[in-house]
């Protein structure tokens, strides 16, 4: 991750980017205040014992490439890995798949796992006319196939958060249904705010960010974390 | 200077300004002429022509810079392209100039001619209406493009992307009993666009609903913060043209731009309490609840009570409103053996829904209804109640007077009751001529008195149901 204090939004564009990759992207929402892992990057396998020491075991590891973009498609992505061991033999495994083997590698992002949770999905889009919208929907085939979502304008209120929860058809599951533990609905209302409130994410960044995506943000009985996001400019 | 102070030279001109008009008196602003002489506006009326010395009558002028008085309110039908240099002569002499001709930015080719007039509105110093549109139909100026509309100031305020629509809403309201306090088509909206109008309306102490047809929000973001700022102060009802793919195509077409996606306008309704409709009629329907019913943001209508001839209509009505999220549900105990000691005939049920066959309403000509009503609303608590009658039913049965008691009962009672609930009549036919007349009759006569009249359960379900999601949003957020 950058470690200059830059927003990384001026700095994508500074850049001539078109999007903020995931470490950047995840360094945007870090500065909303909304929950990110914890992460450090290896350039290399020597790298491992010190950047691990602070991380909380298990992790993941993914590839950090401009020449891969879907990184658990190229074998990018290594999960459940409990010792510096495992995640050396991870980023060796790596180095050796063909589809890694010839690209420009700029390092390995070793990232704390998320505690097990319900997946959503909160996204951003910039219309025309309207100007920024915030979305949120459950993950996966509720998004995918059911298109179960539910849109609002910036900026939303806590009763707007409330109330697009609560007409997803879906919205009973978050609950707890099946013998799931529940998600914390509060959680995922701060993390709405956060993106698409008064002084939110979209709104700051209205200019510049034409759509968003916290895919998954992944929420247990008491927190939500955003796992993975993409953030497009224009 | 206040928005209502801004429009007021549109809404009540002192001056008009017709551009088109010929000297044989047979083009469309001719007709505009005889329109607001017959529709009693008293003010100036200026026509303008580059020849003639006179037209219907009046005298005309070479320019819109030339005449007497400034211009309240110009309204031009002549081929577009040499309308631009016309408004940049005006030279602050014209407050609203309403461009009817077509041929602008609705067409590929008129994007640049369309782009021209707005700058020469603005360099003429004044707003502009249209272009692509009908004209102005104001009760209060006494000026309308219309053939027919009520000369009577109401409560309803209209804005209309379409001119053609616009004269539906006039014509189709006019004999459901709306009332209005404006109707303003603008077309393509060059400068004035609904957001200004629904600004006006909303201040405008004369306004008490507002309706609008959209296609296309060009400053959406300003209508989400003009309708978001207003907090609900005053029902708007919103008929969006080119909500679906299909009918995205047809309004890119029509005006000229591209509209925004559904899920914006369904994310609008939700955050300011503006209501979507789908077709005309539900929004005449849905301006009628509001301009005879006065939304109960303190008691938020929730439970209906039916009550009327037809047990399957009643069966029917109860599942449809069940959709609509209102409850038909069974009296309590009390109010059931209170029916009960009328001794009603064998067939009538007395519980929610009350269904009575002519049989039952045929009593004492039509006067039991009132009694059946009051016991209802002294001890039924409805938030809401439909009474339904098929005048079909009644036909060679009973007396033609029991029709006029029932009607009459159903009166009284509001007048008994006031504010106790909501009371929507629905006037059931098969079409025939003769009971349609009685029909309209009815209706015209309940409407003044403050009561909507539908024509079948579910055209008055959809805006039972509207005014209930509107005193909801009132009561959780305003």
């Amino acid at each position: 991750m950058s470690t200059t204090t830059e927003n990384p939004v001026a700095a994508a564009r500074r850049a001539g980017r078109n999007a903020l990759d995931e470490s950047a992207g995840k360094q945007l929402l870090a500065l909303h205040g909304i929950k990110v892992p914890q992460s450090r990057v290896a350039t290399s396998v020597a790298d491992v014992d010190t950047v691990i020491s602070g991380l909380q075991m298990p992790v993941v590891v993914k590839v950090m490439s401009p020449d891969i973009l879907h990184k658990s498609d190229a074998g990018g992505v290594k999960i459940n890995l409990r010792s510096a061991a495992d995640v050396k033999a991870a980023i060796e495994d790596m180095l050796k798949a063909p589809k890694i083997k010839g690209a420009r590698i700029e390092g390995f992002l070793i990232e704390e796992m998320a505690p097990a949770g319900h997946e959503l999905v909160i996204g951003g889009l910039r219309d025309p006319q309207f100007g920024p919208l915030v979305m949120v929907g459950l993950g996966g085939i509720f998004v995918e196939i059911l298109k179960d979502v539910s849109f609002r304008l910036c900026p939303i209120s806590r009763i707007d958060a409330e109330e697009m929860l609560a007409e997803l058809k879906g919205a009973a599951i978050l609950n707890g249904a099946r013998g799931t533990k529940p998600a914390s609905l509060d959680a995922i209302i701060d993390v709405l705010l956060k993106v698409g409130g008064e002084n939110g994410l979209l709104l700051q960044h209205a200019t510049d960010i034409s759509e968003a995506d916290i895919n998954p943000l992944i929420v247990s009985e008491s927190a939500a974390v955003a796992v993975d996001a993409r953030f497009i400019l224009g | 200077m206040t928005i209502t102070e801004e429009f007021t030279p549109l809404f009540a001109p002192q001056t008009v300004a017709v551009v088109g008009a010929s000297t044989k008196g047979n083009a469309l602003p001719n007709v505009f002429i005889r329109r607001i002489r017959e529709f009693g506006f008293t003010g100036d009326i200026y026509p303008i022509h580059p020849g003639a010395t006179e037209i219907d009558g009046l005298p005309a002028y070479k320019s819109l810079a030339d005449t007497p008085k400034p211009v309240d309110y110009a309204y031009i039908a002549v081929s577009g392209a040499q309308i631009p240099a016309m408004l940049a002569a005006a030279k602050g002499h014209v407050r609203f100039a309403q461009v009817v001709s077509s041929g602008f930015g609705e067409v590929e080719e008129g994007k640049n001619l369309q782009a021209d007039l707005a700058d020469a509105a603005r360099a003429g110093g004044m707003r502009l209406l249209g272009p692509n549109c009908l004209g102005i139909y104001t009760p209060r100026g006494r000026v309308t493009f219309t053939e027919i509309g009520p000369k009577e100031v109401g409560p309803v305020g209209i804005v209309s992307q379409s001119g053609g629509l616009g004269t539906d809403i006039i014509r189709r309201g006019l004999s459901r009993g709306l009332k209005f306090s404006g109707l303003v088509t603008v077309g393509n909206c060059a400068d004035v666009t609904p957001s200004d109008l629904l600004e006006f309306y909303i201040a405008d102490p004369q306004t008490k609903v507002i309706g609008m047809y959209i296609e296309t929000a060009k400053d959406g973001r300003r209508l989400f913060n003009i309708l978001r700022n207003a907090k609900a102060a005053k029902p708007v009802v919103i008929l969006k043209g080119g909500r679906t793919q299909q009918g995205l195509a047809a309004a890119a077409s029509h005006t000229g731009s591209l509209a925004g996606d559904d899920r914006v306008w369904v994310a609008l309704a939700r955050q300011t309490g503006c209501m979507l409709v789908d077709t005309l009629d539900n929004f005449i329907d849905t301006l009628l609840i509001f301009q005879t019913l006065t939304p109960r943001p303190q008691r938020p209508t929730q439970s209906v009570v039916l009550f009327g001839n037809g047990g399957g209509t009643s069966v029917l009505a109860t599942d449809y409103y069940a959709r609509l999220n209102l409850d038909v549900m069974p009296f309590a105990q009390s109010v059931i053996d209170a029916l009960a000691e009328l001794k009603l005939p064998p067939g009538t049920s007395i519980t929610n829904p009350v269904d009575c066959p002519v049989g039952t309403l045929q009593q004492e000509d039509g006067r039991v209804a009132e009694k059946i009503l009051d016991i209802i609303y002294a001890q039924g608590q409805p938030e809401a109640l439909v009474m339904h009658l098929n005048l079909s039913a009644f036909v060679g049965r009973t007396k033609p007077e029991v029709l006029d008691n029932l009607v009459a009962a159903a009166m009284r009672v509001q007048e008994k009751h006031p504010g106790k609930a909501h009371f929507i009549l629905v006037l059931r036919s098969d079409g025939e001529p003769a009971l349609e007349a009685r029909k309209r009759e009815f209706r015209d006569k309940a409407v003044t008195l403050g009561v909507p009249v539908y024509d079948e359960m579910a055209n008055a379900g959809h805006p039972l149901a509207a005014l209930a999601s509107f005193e909801r949003f009132k009561a959780t957020r305003a």
